[in-house]
């Protein structure tokens, strides 16, 4: 009866998700014109609507494509071993609902109202799949942070409907326009750390390494894939639409922070993600290296937008921060579906002791392998699309606003470079330590593949990582309308594949500078002739005798100890990067009578975050030292903090009056 | 706009041309060193006849590999073809082909993708030394790839473009439009090259002995016609590094069209160019010591700061 | 020679000295950072050459010949002599390392940019990049010395600083009086010249190097 019910439940997702995806997709081919319908009057200060531009349809799908793979994985995910899977699934209902609703949100109060829904509905998720101190714990962390950057978008738009007399976005909109620089700035950076807490932006990521991998795979597939792309739904949307003057450039210290922080947020994060050996967790920092990514386009954009540069190459770095908005969402939720996979069959997460799934789950292995390509930016999938069009646009804009933000943007493009490689050797990492070699453990040892429906989720994504590769004529098309919305001009398939669907093409002619242009489909086509001719060619000029035999171990009969393994797989990065790592280990070694004859080897080593113990290790001392100085006002007596309540509603009035 | 057709077949010549020129490649820099060393050496033929004998022996595999091993040197082989594939070689047209061959960044993309799919295959088959390999490849590979992007921008910047046929005729119409920051981008990719295409100091492409091997770690389980492709693609991408210098640094005497007398002069000069670099790294490597890996990182640092001056002479 | 070419061949002769210093700040050897140093000193003396032709100043001819024959030949061979008498090792030490010290590098050429847009009407027609580069290799120079141990690499450094002073005052002034000049010269020659012997007397009379200076501390 319950799997019955849960069933139906994720199938309820995936027609939702279906009927979004429609929706989105017609506002977004132009069919449809933009949404708006007002919902009934809950508060008496202020009236609800909802409002789909294309903007919102364009976050609209990516929520719709993870959350149709996630909901097809769910059920069999859960299958047997999940505790509480009814309210796992009520929970997932309402997290794909607010995540929908808060992209759709026309005014201030429905974006919270939602916002809050989205976080409370996915701390459910990511405590009630294990009971665990550590998840306990996480869920905690998570609340804090979330609360944290919920408060300053509070005071955010508490500023905003004051000065703008309502909540609604048109309201808002209008009020803006006549902030002054300074206001201006300073609520963008308000909305930036809010927003920027929730996306997990360096150095306000600390949680979501602990929160994500904690969550059923298909959550985390979502909270990784979808939920951070929320969060920057709000950056986009407050940035280039509703904080933005009326005429004239972004204030350029927007641009610079953003790529700055974006910057800092892709090469710390993959610089993390290199270091774990936990599945799931590994994936989690690659989320915050990604978000990262998306900010280095956002932030070009900035600079660029408004008239600083042609509108042309700002439309080219805002459609690559979008196109990497979904091409992250496709290949995260592929990947976490595949972790979740193996840990489903083996109920392993550290991938130390697993090892051989490629021959037991070759589907779940290759499918995964696609995600690791797409996801280190190598051609030909999505990744390496959106990678470029970010390189293009920190080149031309370089060019273009020359000096110092040239040199910026030169740094910048070296640690985009830096970021694909990192993110290379950690899949080469993850996938051949998880999937190559021998299995580590006996449960790595008797794993199945997985049932149908989890495959077919991750098939959805995959396809998807492949068709937005090979057809970015066809991506391009669906970012027109938000492009447009946000900068004017023709938007992004005028700008990007002005040479026919098959083909990228970056430039800026009016400025005199000279196009770029690849076709990542002709040179698949290529990759592939050149394959299969190689692959024919290759029994030739003899059809040469093959035979097996063990792995070369120096003779000794092979082992799975034998295997590198993926603390040994990072060691060269873990000393090179000693300084941000500031690894330890520590060697237990049990001797027998003879000290020369070593019996037992033991290795513990980790890595520190250094934002966690630099930045937070100092926050946490700071409040609790002040907890102990405001000990002495906490008189315990119940009348005192009554007082206390009063003097500051006393305090408050007369602020207020004054003003 | 150019004709497809034309465009097409001069792709196919010039990489045709690259894959074939290859093994030629290092077997003069294995003479050049052999002469230095006071041995008569090798025939500079002598990669031709070692992938031949390949091609004809039988094929060990490791019985823990997957199917997947078997394809990866065809797939390496192929990923590094196409990247060739993206070199102005013989021919620099002075507007963009209908159908784009030619980005740096994806050229660098593709030789990553063949370094990626080379290290899951040295792990596919267990054992420490194909992981060792794949760990230390993979780590000299994303410490060249900052750098290399650095030189190729501060170059791009010049020209606007990162299409290597366009940036070579356009720095070419500008006579010998040497200027300091192209001197430093230089120095910057030769150090990098010295990497890429692994050679001492970087890596010691003689060596077999299993500690002190970074790219024939990974090979360590391959053989017959599967170690042919990998040891052709190594050959290619030896030249594929050497004419990516030639085209951002010295793209002068490129084809414009199909005369003969053009041609012989193109085909000429790239002889010369590579010449010149192939007996850098003989030079190279007969004079200095393989560093010791952990110091490896300090001198592409070099590389990189180098690269970042360049730029910073360049748009400051 | 054309005021134009000219300008080129001194920017490119920059870009030339600062990598060599490049050079000296990553050589993980004294013989290395000594023959690079010397490198660097001949292309200042080409520089000088170069700005001779092209403005016809006679000084600058001659301090161009002195540059060379003082610090691109004798001072690297007293300091080869120095080291090989003393038998020391070749590794260089560094204080800091390697790669902190690179990426200070490169935070010096974006500082030595920076202070030069602010000093715009210094800069001439002829000198190009030179300003800049000249306060980089200055700077970087003084760098070396912060972030070596052993005596002699600090003696590199020196030099090496001391040729940034010249390229600066050669392309930004065309060159300070002759006689000025000479007494640079002589006076660098004459600092190494006590600090060789200096090294010297200090290995063979209590086998110290000057990073042990720190243990006299009370």
């Amino acid at each position: 009866m319950t799997r019955i019910t849960v069933w139906l439940g994720h199938l309820l997702i995936v027609a939702a998700a279906v009927a979004g995806a429609v929706l989105a997709l017609r506002v977004l081919d132009g069919s449809s014109p933009p949404l708006h319908a007002a919902l009934p009057r809950i508060f008496p200060f202020a009236a609800m609507s909802l409002s789909v531009d294309g903007l919102s349809a364009f976050f609209l799908l990516v929520i719709a494509l993870v959350a149709a793979a996630a909901a097809l994985y769910g059920p069999s995910y859960l299958g047997a071993h999940a505790p509480g899977p009814l309210i796992q699934t009520l929970a997932l209902g309402a997290f794909v609902a607010c995540m929908a609703l808060v992209c759709c949100a026309g005014d201030l109060v429905t974006f919270l109202l939602c916002w809050e829904g989205m976080t409370l509905a996915s701390w459910v998720l990511v405590v009630a799949d294990t009971h665990s101190e550590e998840n306990a714990r996480a869920g905690l962390l998570y609340l804090v942070m979330a609360h944290a950057g919920t408060a300053a978008l509070l005071v955010a738009f508490l500023t905003l409907a004051d000065r703008a007399g309502g909540f609604d976005f048109a309201s808002i909109r209008a009020a803006a326009r006549g902030l002054g620089g300074g206001t201006r700035t300073t609520l963008f950076l308000l909305v930036l750390a809010g927003f920027g807490a929730k996306a997990g932006v360096v150095p306000l990521h600390v949680w979501l390494p602990k929160a994500h991998p904690a969550a059923p795979s298909h959550a985390s597939a979502l909270m990784s894939g979808v939920m951070l792309k929320v969060a920057l739904y709000g950056v986009f949307r407050f940035g280039f639409d509703l904080l933005a003057p009326a005429a004239g450039p972004l204030p350029a210290s927007w641009g610079w922070t953003v790529l700055l922080l974006g910057t800092t947020s892709a090469v710390v994060g993959v610089l993390l993600a290199l270091q774990q050996h936990d599945l799931k967790r590994l994936l989690a920092f690659h989320s915050v290296e990604n978000v990262g990514i998306i900010l280095i386009g956002a932030g070009v954009a900035m600079l660029l937008a408004g008239g600083r540069g042609p509108g042309a190459l700002a439309t080219l770095a805002l459609a690559a921060a979008l196109l990497h908005t979904l091409n992250h969402a496709a290949f995260k939720g592929l990947l976490f579906l595949g972790a979740g996979s193996v840990l489903a069959r083996t109920g392993l997460r550290n991938m130390e002791e697993l090892g051989g799934l490629a021959r037991r789950m070759p589907w779940t292995a290759w499918l995964f392998l696609l995600g690791a390509i797409a996801i280190s930016a190598l051609p030909p999938l999505n990744g390496f699309v959106s990678e470029w069009m970010t390189f293009q646009a920190l080149l031309l804009g370089g060019v273009r606003l020359g000096g110092a933000s040239g040199l910026l943007a030169g740094v910048a493009a070296s640690m985009l470079a830096l970021t694909g490689g990192l993110a290379a050797a950690c899949f080469a990492k993850a996938f051949g330590v998880t999937f190559l070699g021998r299995p580590r453990s006996a449960h790595a040892e008797h794993a199945k593949e997985s049932p149908a429906p989890m495959i077919a989720g991750m098939v959805l994504l995959a396809a998807a990582c492949a068709a937005l590769g090979l057809a970015p004529g066809w991506a391009m098309r669906i970012l027109d309308r938000p492009t447009a919305e946000l900068l004017g001009g023709a938007g992004a398939s005028a700008a990007v594949t002005a040479r026919g669907p098959l083909v990228l093409s970056a430039g800026d002619a009016s400025a005199g500078l000279g196009a770029t242009s690849i076709s990542v489909t002709a040179a698949a086509a290529l990759f592939a002739a050149l394959a299969v001719l190689a692959w024919a060619l290759r029994g030739w000029p003899r059809k040469a005798p093959r035979r097996l035999a063990p792995t070369w171990t120096c003779g000794i009969a092979p082992s799975a100890r034998f295997d590198y393994t993926a603390t040994a797989f990072a060691k060269p990065l873990r000393l090179i990067f000693a300084a941000l790592y500031r690894p330890s280990r520590e060697i237990q070694r049990e001797t027998g009578p003879n000290p020369y004859v070593v019996r037992r080897l033991g290795y513990t080593g980790e890595v520190v975050d250094l934002a966690e113990t630099m930045l937070y290790a100092r926050v946490k001392r700071w409040v609790t030292a002040s907890a102990h100085e405001i000990r002495t006002y906490s008189t315990g007596r119940i009348h005192g903090y009554i007082a206390f309540v009063l003097a500051t509603l006393v305090l408050s009035l007369l602020l207020f009056s004054k003003a | 706009m150019e004709t497809t057709p034309t465009h097409l077949i001069e792709t196919a010549a010039e990489a045709g041309l690259v894959v074939l020129a290859g093994p030629l490649v290092t077997g003069y820099v294995q003479k050049l060193k052999a002469r230095l060393q006071c041995r008569r050496g090798a025939s500079v033929w002598q990669p031709y006849r070692d992938l031949a004998k390949l091609l004809r022996k039988g094929t060990v595999q490791a019985d823990t590999a997957t199917p997947f091993f078997r394809a990866v040197p065809v797939l390496v082989l192929a990923a590094t073809v196409t990247a060739a594939a993206m070199l102005p070689v013989l021919w620099a047209p002075a507007v963009a082909p209908a159908l784009p061959l030619g980005d740096a960044i994806l050229l660098v993309a593709l030789l990553a993708l063949a370094r990626f799919l080379l290290a899951i295959g040295a792990l596919d088959a267990g054992g420490a030394f194909g992981g060792m390999g794949a760990s230390r490849e993979m780590t000299v590979g994303l410490l060249v790839e900052p750098a290399l992007m650095l030189a190729v921008f501060s170059i791009a910047v010049a020209g606007g473009t990162t299409d290597l046929g366009l940036l070579a005729a356009r720095r070419e119409s500008l006579a010998v439009a040497w200027q300091a920051p192209d001197l430093l981008a230089l120095f910057a990719m030769l150090i990098l090259a010295l990497a890429e295409t692994g050679r001492i100091p970087v890596d010691n492409p003689d060596t077999h002995l299993e500690l002190t091997m970074l790219h024939e770690g990974m090979l360590l389980e391959h053989s017959g016609p599967g170690l042919a492709c990998i040891v052709l693609a190594t050959h290619t991408k030896q030249l594929v590094t050497l004419a990516l210098v030639a085209a951002l640094f010295l793209p002068l005497g490129l084809a414009r069209g199909a005369g003969l007398a053009e041609l012989a002069l193109a085909l000429g000069a790239f002889a010369l160019k590579i010449f010149a670099l192939a007996t850098f790294l003989g030079l190279v490597e007969s004079s200095y010591a393989k560093l010791r890996f952990f110091r490896v990182p300090q001198f592409l640092g070099v590389g990189l700061v180098c690269a970042f001056l360049a730029l910073a002479l360049r748009v400051l | 020679m054309s005021v134009d070419l000219a300008t080129r061949l001194i920017d490119v002769l920059g870009a030339l000295l600062l990598f060599t210093m490049l050079l000296i700040l990553a050589s993980g050897q004294l013989f290395r950072a000594i023959y690079a140093v010397a490198a660097q000193a001949a292309f200042l003396g080409i520089a000088g050459a170069v700005l001779a032709a092209a403005t016809g100043n006679v000084d600058l001819w001659i301090i161009a010949g002195i540059t060379i024959a003082a610090k691109a030949v004798f001072l690297p061979w007293l300091l080869l002599r120095v080291v090989r008498r003393v038998q020391i090792s070749r590794e260089i030490e560094p204080v800091i390392p390697m790669t902190v010290t690179l990426a200070l590098a490169a935070a010096i050429v974006v500082l030595a940019f920076h202070l030069n847009a602010s000093l715009g009407p210094v800069r001439q027609a002829i000198t190009g990049n030179a300003l800049p580069v000249g306060v980089t290799l200055i700077l970087i120079g003084v760098l070396v010395m912060a972030s070596r141990r052993k005596a002699l690499v600090q003696m590199v450094g020196l030099f090496a600083s001391e040729n940034g002073i010249f390229f600066t005052a050669m392309a930004v002034s065309q060159g300070m009086p002759l006689i000025i000049e000479i007494g640079v010269i002589l006076d660098v020659v004459l600092g190494a010249l006590v600090m060789g012997i200096l090294v010297l007397r200090v290995r063979s009379s209590v086998d110290a190097d000057i990073a042990d200076l720190e243990s006299l501390r009370g």
